[in-house]
């Protein structure tokens, strides 16, 4: 039953921690503006040049136009492509994006492992030679597995060995983020391990119908070393900044696509508002002499 | 050391220089030849006995000197990281907190920034102007300072020396990054090392009380105390206003009278206050222009409601917003509806954007910038024009202030095809445009020998852009060229390079603003309005 509780835990974990780190940016102050253009909500094809409402005259008299279509389609190059590694370090996102690319086939394979305990909990079997919907899920869950697994590896793999080959990225890379490679290149070769005993992946259903039914996973030896390394790794990675799904949703939308105009009546001006009426907490301050100058007279 | 094999971690390793540059990129003809570039200039002892030229040979931060005694040198390191604590905390960093932490937490090193980085590629790629250089300089501070020594603290990247050397380094360092944030367009993250430079410039500046002198003593400083940072008070801009009539009228033989502090306006026109001292052309300019298309406008001679700079955005918060506050106070006491702002980058941004977050109500003036008005102007046909009159070839400068961080990109190209027959894009432009190597106060900053790391590398990739826009008649120096700037920053930065190169000596190469160019083209201006082909037409009688 440990097998079972420590993957619910993890799953929690990673939830919970990803959330808390989300709510953690969520809450900070507004900032200034920050914003760099192309802008890619702003509309009229401006998103595509890089123009924004400011050309136009008077442009606070204009209806502002904003295209979310625009920024949806360039937020989605950037999260399914990886978009400005690809044009700006073509060499470097191989094996980024095989690592990448792994960890999104193996969300597409956890939810098959998903639709196939469902359907075997409901009397239909899965197997590459049951019913059309029996072989359908078993071939889906088996090519994500496997081209996830593999992209996973190679990924952690390559870029574990890249950094430590590339004498630029080596003078920058801490030991922590090798070890982080090498926890998720640890956890792909368990993987890999796991599966080459059992090719169809029935043990992932079996565990996920496990979960389901809330009762004991059954899991050998390489088997219980991988589910401890994947739990292990998913309660990890959201205090580290491998979580920077987290944080690049706030650095493109908060930050460098965040130009709404501070408008009389709007409901900017209500947020600038709220946050010019801050009341400082701690009373700690800046000490320079120009912008605290009694602390600098008391010495 | 070779300055490609430093590391973040030698920052607190004693040496007498440890970087020096070595490889310049190399420039497009004719500046190919060996002789057509001066050398750097050599140090003086003196300089390196009391400033920081430790790092690189250069000095940026005059007000960066060394302690004397180990009491001063301990007094200095700890206000550094106390002043870095203050960066984390809601209280001391409300402005800047979010965009602060996402780009100090997360950057992967994937070193996609660095081949944006104008200073990087134009330094032959020296280790230290690397973007991430820097921002891992203060991650590994952070991180050493709150845990320690410890296996933990060197295992997250907590590996460098706290020390004065480090300190010092660093403190000039962040005075080779021109935050023109091209490096965070290329970020698949989305992150900006720019913004850790800047972070940086706040602890010495807003902790410690040590900015370079031009930017803070005798830059925000002095605005808010004498109106602005020229130095210009009430009265001697009221001067530099009639004299400014006089020379409109000598050069164009039509009278204007200036408009200054005309109550309930349509208009707030602020210019630079440099432009009066430096090229007083270009508010002349701008001044033909009002008045020919009629324009309800009006100048300021209250206090800081004549100059548009701010130069707080590049190192100093608070010194931003006092002087934001203290130019919409200029521009409500006038009763004007609307502040247009003149060409000046940085003034753009700090007054469009920068203080969007900082007044509301009637506070809250509108502001935009001259250029979808003069568009607008042109547009309608307002004035008569004749393009033939600018048939030279003319190139763009895109400021990054202007253009990359506020999306202005369409109009000044528009008015551009309009009156100029010859005009060509550099390469790149737009919102991928390169610095002038002269943004975040670089272009104002000239003590020691810090003029040389400004034309040799900063500004260095501006000029291979100005050549290669000219590469079909650079070495005809009978074909004047111009290098159109709306901004007085770069101006002064593109002055500096033609001058250091002697580019307008032997290649006819001039620059200047955007209005003079307009104003060149009038039909109904009979002599031209720019200097060099007043020159030339001098010489031809």
């Amino acid at each position: 039953m440990f097998l079972t509780l420590f993957t619910y835990f993890s799953i929690l974990a990673f939830i919970g921690l990803s959330l808390l780190k989300a709510y953690e940016y969520a809450r900070m102050p507004m900032h200034g503006r920050w914003e760099l253009y192309p802008v890619p909500k702003e509309g009229d094809g401006r998103g595509h040049y890089g123009g924004s409402y400011y050309e136009e005259y008077e442009w606070w008299n204009k209806p502002r136009k904003v295209t979310h279509a625009g920024e949806i389609v360039d937020m989605l190059k950037e999260m399914l492509f990886i978009k400005n590694l690809f044009i700006n370090q073509r060499r470097q996102w191989w094996v980024c994006y095989s690592l990448h690319l792994g960890i999104y086939v193996l969300f597409v394979w956890t939810f098959m492992l998903f639709v196939g305990a469902v359907t075997e909990l409901s009397g239909t079997p899965v197997a590459a030679t049951a019913g059309v919907w029996g072989s359908l899920v078993y071939y889906v869950t088996f090519l994500a597995g496997a081209a996830g697994a593999v992209l996973l590896t190679v990924g952690a793999g390559g870029m574990f060995l890249k950094r430590m080959s590339d004498s630029t990225l080596s003078r920058y890379t801490t030991p922590q983020e090798y070890f982080n490679l090498l926890f998720l290149f640890a956890v792909a070769v368990s993987g890999l391990v796991v599966w080459s005993g059992d090719p169809g992946f029935n043990y992932g259903r079996e565990i996920m119908m496990a979960l389901l039914t809330f009762s004991p996973i059954q899991a050998d030896t390489a088997l219980t070393i991988h589910i401890i390394l994947l739990g292990a790794v998913m309660i990890y990675i959201p205090q580290t900044k491998m979580s920077h799904y987290v944080g690049k949703y706030f650095a493109f939308h908060k930050v460098l696509w965040e130009n709404e105009p501070n408008l009389k009546n709007s409901y900017m001006e209500e947020i600038v508002r709220d946050a010019l009426s801050y009341k400082p907490k701690t009373g700690t301050t800046w000490s320079a002499p120009h912008i605290n100058p009694g602390s600098a007279s008391k010495k | 050391m070779s300055a490609k094999n430093i590391k973040p971690q030698d920052m607190g390793k004693p040496s007498e220089q440890l970087c020096k540059i070595e490889n310049l990129m190399p420039l497009p003809a004719p500046y190919d030849k060996p002789g057509m570039e001066p050398d750097f200039k050599e140090i003086k002892e003196d300089w390196k006995k009391n400033y920081c030229a430790t790092l690189d040979g250069f000095v940026a931060n005059d007000a960066l000197k060394r302690p004397e005694t180990k009491e001063e040198e301990e007094e200095m390191i700890k206000k550094f990281l106390n002043g870095m604590e203050k960066l984390f905390l809601e209280d001391t960093n409300r402005g800047m907190l979010q965009p602060f932490m996402l780009s100090f937490e997360y950057c992967a090193k994937c070193n996609t920034c660095s081949e944006a980085c104008h200073v990087f590629k134009s330094s032959g790629e020296a280790e230290i102007y690397r973007p991430i250089f820097r921002s891992e300089v203060l991650r590994k501070l952070y991180k050493k300072h709150k845990q320690g020594g410890s296996l933990v603290s060197r295992f997250v990247g907590g590996d460098i020396d706290i020390n004065i050397e480090t300190i010092m380094r660093l403190g000039e360092l962040a005075y080779r990054c021109n935050l023109c944030r091209r490096c965070a367009q290329t970020c698949p993250l989305g992150l900006d090392n720019g913004i850790l430079a800047r972070e940086i410039r706040k602890i010495f500046s807003m902790e410690m009380g040590i900015a370079p002198k031009p930017l803070h003593e005798s830059g925000t400083i002095k605005q808010l105390t004498t109106g602005s940072s020229t130095g210009i008070t009430k009265e001697a801009f009221l001067d530099m206003i009639e004299f400014m009539e006089e020379d409109i009228y000598e050069m164009t033989g039509k009278k204007y009278k200036v408009p200054v502090d005309k109550k309930g306006a349509d208009i707030l026109l602020i210019h630079n206050a440099g432009e009066y001292m430096a090229w007083p052309e270009n508010p002349a300019a701008f001044t033909i222009i009002m008045e020919e298309a009629g324009l309800d406008w009006t100048l300021s001679s209250e206090m800081i409601g004549y100059d548009n700079v701010n130069y707080g955005i590049f190192y100093d918060d608070v010194q931003g917003r006092k002087i934001g506050a203290a130019q919409l106070k200029a521009a409500k006491e006038l009763g004007v509806r609307r502040i247009v702002i003149a060409e000046c980058g940085h003034a753009h941004k700090a007054s469009m954007v920068s203080q969007d977050r900082i007044m509301t109500g009637e506070d809250n003036i509108p502001r935009e910038s001259f250029l979808p008005l003069l568009e607008g102007l042109i547009k309608k046909k307002v004035f008569k024009l004749d393009p033939s009159r600018n048939n030279f070839p003319v190139t763009l400068h895109d400021p990054c202030n202007i253009v990359r961080m506020m999306g202005i990109v369409k109009p000044q190209r528009e008015i551009l095809k309009a009156i100029a027959p010859q005009f060509r894009e550099m390469t790149p432009h737009g919102v991928n445009n390169y610095c002038c190597g002269g943004g975040s106060g670089f272009a104002i900053m000239n003590s020691f020998n810090f003029t040389d790391f400004r034309n040799k590398v900063s500004s260095r990739m501006k000029f291979k852009q100005i050549l290669d826009a000219f590469q079909d008649t650079i070495e005809d120096a009978e074909i004047p060229k111009y290098v159109c700037a709306p901004c007085s920053n770069c101006k002064g930065a593109i002055r500096d390079i033609l001058e250091f190169y002697q580019a307008t000596a032997k290649f006819n190469v001039h620059y200047g603003g955007l209005v003079e160019l307009v104003v060149n083209a009038m039909v109904d201006i009979e002599k031209p309005f720019l200097e060099f082909l007043r020159d030339e037409e001098d010489m031809m009688f």
